[in-house]
């Protein structure tokens, strides 16, 4: 019996030929992550543990970004404490306004194809973008991780999902996400790793096949994992990553189920207010109003998004009574568009920029908050009641396009329906 | 440091229903300011008023839930919050991934068993060697087995212990 790309990347890491789905494995890890919102706990763990020389620091990012910018003192002095410990161990840090976690972790050349990364955040599953087995932690596992090199993992059950496009124009791996999640139920593939393959991930570009696996989370998988191909390895040497070690799973491989999806005659999706997995294609939902139109976070942040928004809004404005905020999931990707003139299309347009970071996601930067019965149109993974800080408002749930086009009328519009929108401004190459 | 004896878990049944999230029900996420010993005197008041301070008074008990327990925020201190409680045990009939997690490196004991016969009130004992819940009316219910080194880590009483002793990871036979 042949192995899945996890469950060969596990093997490889514990050391062993094989491993079966159920097994308790012990593996090195190669790479580690932690957020803001853990990183006092996790200093605090290592501190208890007392190991003196912590050999994996030079292995490990520490990253502000749920606090970028800090909202209070308290998120300040557990910045001020990152740098501290980033400084006196070697862990590499990402200091305000650098970015998203899963956003620097791949830009800066931390991660390539094989690779097992852990980070103290769901949405670590995005790494598997680049063939590499990412999974969230906790802070007793990364203190372990940082102490040890190593840690525990239960090796998943994989489903391979085929996703058969291609993709129409105005069709994104956001929808094809959201679509899963409407068929799955959240965390309807708990414990799972998900493999994704077809044409449509052929398709995709790196930014959308971030977006994939990203959204894997809201599903409960594990993992989401991609072959590697000729654009991740060429993404991966461009952003310095170490030579990448593709894994592909066996032919003989073992997985609990296979999906056929039918991708090619998939329309733009959206998540209504409050559930990730109450999902409607966009033209069903015609007329409904938006006040707030948020562009970013680790799942749709990234240029390719921004260039999507900018194509339906160059030379136009925003509908009467519309605020939108964009915010890039890293500097470079701000940089980026901002060479690229997106920055000045949007804001013409009458959107705002804030720093990178997870604002726009979760209410706790008060990069912004809803008034009582507004409605935003978000590219965030989540839409929980009260996410934004406010449980009067109502978050639903799209594409960038989807997100531009809603912005542009006023109305959750099928970004398809906007004249003049240049999908051949963004790039499928 | 002693290691608990895991060979069983006994306690009386505390129900729950299913999907209980940990965002709005155990964790600190909408309580800002709140300790883990004040967010553990109120937690599930929202879904089941007075149960914490039950178990709390009643010296711990056995959680028992249905689908789901624990999904949503991943934060540790759900665990802590449950432990604070003097909760012994939970069973439920699925798990939040990375709860279970958290439950194990915290040295929770935590089973998966169908659980939709277990009534309010009943003694409960968790068999963790057999991979079965004893009831008192005599009744034996099936349930996942935890691998050994799953049950190694918990009777430790979490990672942390765990490591202490075994630095190397190796989980004796």
């Amino acid at each position: 019996m042949g192995l899945t790309i996890s469950e060969k990347i596990l093997a490889q890491h514990a050391g062993l030929e094989k491993v079966a789905a159920g097994d308790v494995v012990v593996c090195d890890v190669d790479y580690a992550m932690v957020t803001d919102t853990r990183a006092s706990n996790t200093i605090k763990l290592i501190d208890k543990i007392g190991v003196k020389d912590l050999h994996f620091a030079k292995k490990t990012s520490l990253v502000m970004d749920h606090y970028s910018p800090p909202p209070n003192l308290e998120a300040a002095e557990i910045h001020t404490q990152m740098r501290s410990f980033a400084n006196k161990m070697g862990t590499t840090l990402y200091d305000i306004g650098d970015g998203i976690c899963h956003q620097v972790l791949p830009e800066g050349g931390h991660l390539t194809a094989g690779n097992l990364v852990v980070g103290t955040d769901t949405h670590s599953v995005s790494y598997g973008a680049f063939n590499a087995f990412g999974t969230g932690i906790e802070g007793t596992d990364i203190s372990a991780v940082m102490s040890t090199g190593k840690l525990w993992f239960r090796v998943p059950e994989t489903i391979k999902v085929s996703l058969n496009g291609p993709l129409q124009a105005g069709v994104w791996a956001k929808d094809v996400t959201l679509h899963m999640l409407g068929r799955f139920g959240a965390e309807g593939l708990n414990y799972k790793a998900i493999e994704y393959v077809g044409d449509a991930v052929a398709q995709m570009n790196i930014d959308d096949r971030m977006t994939l696996c990203n959204h894997a989370a809201e599903l409960g998988a594990k993992a989401a994992i991609l072959e590697a191909d000729n654009k991740t390895t060429d993404w991966l040497k461009a952003h310095g990553a170490a030579t990448p070690k593709p894994v592909f799973a066996d032919a003989d491989a073992v997985y609990t189920d296979i999906i056929q999806l039918d991708t090619k005659n998939l329309t733009p999706q959206v998540a209504r207010k409050h559930q990730v997995d109450d999902i409607v294609a966009a033209h069903e939902v015609r007329g409904q109003k938006i006040q707030f139109a948020l562009i970013g976070t680790c799942t749709n942040g990234r240029l390719d998004d921004i260039r999507q928004a900018a194509a339906i809004l160059k030379g136009k404005k925003l509908a009467s009574g519309v605020r939108m905020i964009v915010t890039p999931a890293s500097r470079k990707i701000y940089i980026d568009a901002l060479q690229e003139g997106l920055i000045e299309i949007l804001t013409m347009a009458g959107a705002s920029f804030e720093a990178a970071g997870c604002g726009t996601c979760v209410g706790i930067t008060n990069h912004l908050v809803p008034g009582n019965g507004d409605t935003v149109i978000s590219t965030a993974n989540r839409n929980f009641k009260g996410r934004l800080s406010n449980p009067d408002a109502e978050i639903w749930l799209g594409s960038a396009a989807t997100v531009a086009a809603s912005a542009l009328t006023g109305f959750i519009t099928d970004p398809r329906t906007i004249e003049g929108g240049d999908w051949r401004a963004t790039s499928w190459a | 440091m002693g290691i608990m004896n895991m060979q069983s878990v006994q306690g009386i049944a505390f129900l729950l229903g299913d999907h209980i999230n940990t965002d709005l029900h155990c964790s600190g996420k909408y309580l800002p300011g709140k300790s883990i010993e004040q967010i553990a005197e109120i937690a599930f008041d929202s879904v089941s008023p007075g149960l914490a301070k039950a178990i709390i008074n009643g010296g711990g008990g056995i959680l028992v839930a249905g689908e789901n327990f624990g999904i949503n925020s991943s934060r540790e201190q759900a665990v802590q919050v449950l432990k604070m409680m003097k909760v012994k045990g939970i069973i439920a009939k699925s798990f939040g991934r990375q709860f279970f997690r958290n439950a194990i490196n915290n040295g929770l004991a935590i089973l998966e068993c169908d659980t939709s016969s277990i009534k309010e009130g009943i003694d409960l004992t968790i068999n963790f060697q057999g991979g079965v819940v004893h009831l008192a009316d005599g009744s034996v219910l099936p349930a996942n087995k935890l691998p050994r080194e799953i049950l190694a880590l918990i009777e430790y009483g979490g990672l942390i212990p765990f490591l202490a002793k075994h630095p190397d990871w190796k989980f004796s036979t």
